[in-house]
């Protein structure tokens, strides 16, 4: 999920809608036309249903007016065979066609799934939303209120773009924090962690910034790897990102620290293990207790507690801290390759059973 | 009498046959169209999935987005989407008072050979160290996204599959063209310390053999996989941690008044795909010589050719610090930096320079 996972833009998002004339102002932005995306990869909800999309071939982030703002007290969205079910609707068959991300919209609970309709390089983008009586429908795209930034990709030293062609950064993930859509990408030439942040309403003047996040961790060893997943999070009232890599680290970064040009330190709060890549995250609140669960390749869905990360500080001596973060692997959650927060009970999981992708509800752990 | 008779109610039976309404599928034009119908020109075309759908012939499932229009008194249903050779279609027609009307059409499926191949794999050195970050694989045609890993396989030198060598990331890195697919080892196979690593144990061992393997079963674009399996055998040296040096780089200068190569010339095999972006050429005016760029065998050397022939003068080598060797140590900047011993507090990430004279 990408997801836009975080209280603080529920609660704004709320607000907003209450208030019909900020409500205009928001999407105000975005103006009705064909919105070419390349591809449609991460998503991420932002304020009055806009939706955020990562369009890694074009290089863009898109934002959709999804016109979905009337509040639904839905609780669940359960589609069993949805990979087959998108897939006859764009003509296919499931083999045919990618599901790359979901996000749920927090207002009207539909659910919202990123597709890639054929495999190869000219696959077409699709935005697919799924209410709660299962009906899939196809995001207009031809006609859509919409508006698009280039991501400020890093300038070749090169000459002209030499070679340039090549160099693709896959958006991994995004999400709606303090008015700032903050995008994570993965290099196909670079194994950087580039973190970069783009105002929204987008503008011409200000294209964001981008930051290098750098970890000390493995004992001793500072390195740079790019983010996988994050996660908006308050820890102990100071806005966070909590950045999931792709050798598994779980990294704590201060938002006030991600200025432009900025070579920032991230802090090592927990390690996950080999072999697996973290997917997602998703924080939550149980029994006045808060916690994150994070959905992985190959270790399934860990739920660990969100208390007291202020507490984990940077490594600054060789004494290796083995502890980090306690997790528990969730034994009821298994295959699941997409996550994003439902409500405050439930969530949304993809779960792949076969060659099938199934959308459906889940209790939070 | 009595045949002309029989003849015409034949004829009149014919007709209406003829004229009953039914459902064409114009291969031409990839368009299902219900004709014979005079209630057709009255359709809405926003309304006319109400008369007329098409589906892919199987249970349950939504019918196809496409374009409805009515065309020479006809209901014309446009799929958005191209129709999927060897895939089989339902179109069904509800005509208000009739039975429905449904017709099955499949899309015939050429039958083609494969021809796509692995053209090439970057290093292209036999030799690669313990901590060898990353492959670029070159494919002669698009490729099909979504199912790399399947197909890849790293095998010691007994045949055995080394347990999960590579990162898997759902976002699998390609080039615009899908022609070059980005192979990065897992990281926590490679760098120092990590819990991966005292787990799994090191992906590649110095002094074995390895192979990668790339087999046929990986499909192209068009759905067909490749004509023939893909294997780079190569030996595992030393573990490379250190920083690339420019003052470790040779440089052979051209002549005047020719187009000769400048070539440079590294003490290791360097980053393919980095060095042909990373690298440039500036007079001393600071303006941009223009030309072509090669890679050497080993990519041991970059080969540049000016457009037009060299002025005497003072030039310089312009090279982005992100240029890297093959375990990603970048200029002046190792992969990993030891936390205690780092002097790069304040890290430089634009260029560095050599400086050269033609005469």
């Amino acid at each position: 999920m990408a997801a836009f996972r975080i209280t603080i833009c529920v609660a704004l998002s709320l607000l907003l809608l209450t208030s019909a004339g900020v409500a205009v102002q928001r999407t105000d932005s975005l103006k009705a036309g064909k919105a070419e995306l390349q591809s449609a990869g991460a998503l991420a909800f932002g304020p009055d249903g806009v939706l955020f999309v990562g369009d890694s071939m074009g290089g863009k982030i898109y934002a959709l007016d999804t016109e979905d703002r009337t509040p639904s007290q839905a609780t669940a969205v359960d589609v069993p065979g949805m990979s087959e079910k998108i897939a006859a609707m764009l003509g296919t068959t499931a083999d045919q066609i990618q599901v790359n991300d979901v996000a749920v919209n927090p207002v009207s609970k539909k659910a919202y799934v990123s597709v890639s309709r054929g495999l190869g390089p000219t696959a077409s983008a699709v935005i697919a939303r799924i209410d709660s009586t299962g009906k899939i429908e196809a995001l207009p795209l031809d006609n859509i209120k919409h508006a698009s930034v280039n991501l400020p990709n890093p300038v070749n030293a090169g000459t002209g773009g030499r070679g340039g062609n090549a160099r693709l950064q896959a958006i991994t993930d995004l999400a709606f924090v303090d008015n700032r859509v903050f995008v994570a990408g993965l290099s196909n030439e670079e194994f950087s962690s580039t973190l970069r942040a783009i105002p929204f309403p987008f503008n011409q003047t200000d294209k964001g910034t981008s930051v290098e996040i750098w970890h000390g961790s493995h004992n001793r060893f500072e390195t740079n790897s790019p983010i996988r997943t994050f996660l908006p999070y308050k820890v102990n009232n100071e806005q966070t990102i909590l950045a999931s890599y792709t050798c598994t680290p779980l990294v704590k970064i201060p938002v006030a620290s991600l200025t432009a040009g900025a070579k920032v330190m991230g802090t090592t709060i927990a390690e996950f293990g080999a072999g697996n890549t973290p997917l997602d995250m998703i924080s939550y609140s149980k029994a006045g207790q808060n916690f994150i669960l994070m959905s992985n390749t190959n270790r399934g869905v860990m739920k660990f507690s969100a208390e007291g990360l202020e507490k984990f500080s940077p490594i600054t001596s060789q004494v290796a801290d083995k502890a980090g973060v306690p997790y528990e692997t969730i034994a009821s959650l298994t295959n699941v390759v997409q996550l994003d927060k439902f409500d405050a009970q439930r969530a949304v999981v993809v779960t792949r059973s076969g060659s099938s992708l199934d959308l459906k509800t889940v209790a939070l752990p | 009498m009595t045949g002309l008779v029989a003849r015409g109610v034949l004829a009149a039976c014919l007709l209406l046959v003829v004229q009953s309404p039914a459902i064409r599928f114009d291969s031409g034009r990839n368009l299902f169209v219900l004709e014979n119908w005079p209630g057709a020109a009255q359709v809405r075309p926003e309304r006319g999935g109400d008369v007329l759908t098409v589906s892919v012939d199987s249970p349950n499932v939504p019918a196809l987005l496409g374009q409805y229009r009515v065309e020479n008194k006809s209901l014309v249903f446009a799929p958005q989407y191209p129709l999927q050779p060897g895939l089989s279609y339902r179109a069904t027609a509800k005509i208000p008072g009739a039975p429905p009307i449904t017709t099955v059409v499949r899309i015939p499926k050429p039958d083609v050979k494969p021809t796509t191949v692995v053209e090439r794999v970057y290093p292209s050195t036999n030799v690669l160290p313990e901590n060898q970050l990353k492959f670029y694989i070159h494919f002669s045609s698009p490729m099909a996204r979504g199912f790399a890993y399947q197909h890849i396989s790293l095998v010691d030198e007994k045949g055995a599959r080394v347990d999960v060598p590579f990162l898997e990331l759902g976002e699998e890195l390609w080039d615009r063209d899908g022609k070059r697919f980005t192979l990065f080892f897992d990281p926590g196979r490679i760098k120092r310390g990590l819990l991966s690593q005292q787990e799994l144990g090191i992906a590649l061992q110095e002094g074995k053999r390895y192979s990668l393997v790339i087999d046929k079963g990986w499909k192209d674009a068009e759905g067909q996989p490749l004509a023939a399996e893909f294997r780079k055998t190569f030996r595992v040296g030393p573990a490379d941690r250190t920083a690339v040096d420019l003052k470790s780089w040779t440089v052979r200068t051209p002549q005047s008044g020719t187009r000769s190569v400048l070539t440079i010339t590294f003490p290791k095999p360097m980053d393919h795909a980095i060095l042909q972006r990373e690298l440039d050429v500036v007079n001393s005016a600071g303006a941009v010589v223009e030309g072509g760029i090669s890679v050497g065998p080993e990519e041991k050397t970059w080969i540049f050719t000016p457009d037009a022939a060299w002025k005497k003068g003072s030039y310089r080598i312009r090279v982005g610090t992100a240029t890297a060797d093959l375990a990603g140590n970048m200029i002046d900047r190792p992969f990993e930096i030891d936390v205690f011993e780092r002097v790069d507090q304040n890290l430089n990430r634009s260029t560095r320079s050599l400086e050269f004279r033609v005469d």
